[in-house]
């Protein structure tokens, strides 16, 4: 699988209803060690879906990020609309599409990357 | 969460890959993801980099254009983009540092077919120093 393919994949609930694009794909690293490697592998912890791209690929949603205010406060309120499916409540992948387990309602706000 | 937190487009797409002696090896253009047999989450497992792995990128007619020229400058039937294990990733920076120089990585391929094709074949290309 690629990255790629989660990228802009429309995220849908069990009921059916849109949550969402993959907007950004949240990596830990905490996974397994790989042979020769530098340090533990890059586990998937989820998705981050919703409108926030513009502001996260600028950086601006980095929890390290203290402003200027106006721009802190304008992306701020723009994550809001962002929501975080973490990969154990990801069912199946479609072409195109990504089917989640439960409602879209119960997801979360993602958290500010690092 | 314990680790290291990255967000995959932010930190890691589009980033310059420097090889072990600070030469330019290319740009991260997708991740290569692996979903474990016995189940649980997928870990990244390679960097994709060069014309073969942008093209699914841009998309399209001009896409499809360019998946069809990176793969007529390969040699035999390998149709996969060049691949950056990523085991061999040092550090995850501004950059991504790696432990091997660039000419043992498949995204020097490019630059290799270059060489053996085209600059080679040139009048005088012998003569040039090491």
């Amino acid at each position: 699988m690629r990255l790629t393919e989660l990228l802009g994949a429309e995220v849908v609930d069990q009921a059916g209803r849109p949550a969402g694009r993959v907007h950004d794909v949240r990596l830990v690293q905490d996974g397994p060690l790989p042979a020769g490697g530098f340090g533990a592998s890059l586990r998937l912890d989820g998705l981050i879906v919703g409108r926030r791209a513009v502001g996260a690929r600028l950086g601006y949603d980095r929890s390290r990020m203290r402003g200027p205010l106006p721009v802190k406060l304008l992306f701020g309120w723009v994550r809001h609309d962002g929501r975080y499916v973490t990969w154990d409540r990801v069912e199946r992948l479609e072409d195109g599409r990504v089917l989640i387990s439960g409602s879209a309602d119960d997801l979360p706000v993602p958290e500010p990357s690092s | 969460m314990a680790g290291r937190t990255m967000d995959a487009g932010l930190h890691l797409l589009d980033r310059q890959l420097v090889d072990c002696d600070g030469r330019l090896a290319g740009k991260v253009d997708d991740l290569e993801l692996e979903l474990p047999e016995g189940g649980g989450p997928p870990t990244v497992t390679a960097i994709l980099a060069g014309p073969g792995a942008l093209s699914r990128r841009i998309g399209g007619r001009f896409g499809a254009w360019l998946e069809a020229v990176a793969n007529r400058l390969r040699e035999g039937d390998d149709r996969k983009p060049a691949r950056v294990s990523f085991g061999v990733v040092k550090r995850v920076g501004s950059a991504i540092e790696l432990s091997v120089p660039r000419a043992d990585l498949e995204t020097n391929r490019l630059e290799a077919w270059t060489r053996d094709h085209l600059i080679g074949k040139l009048p005088g290309a012998g003569d040039a120093p090491d």
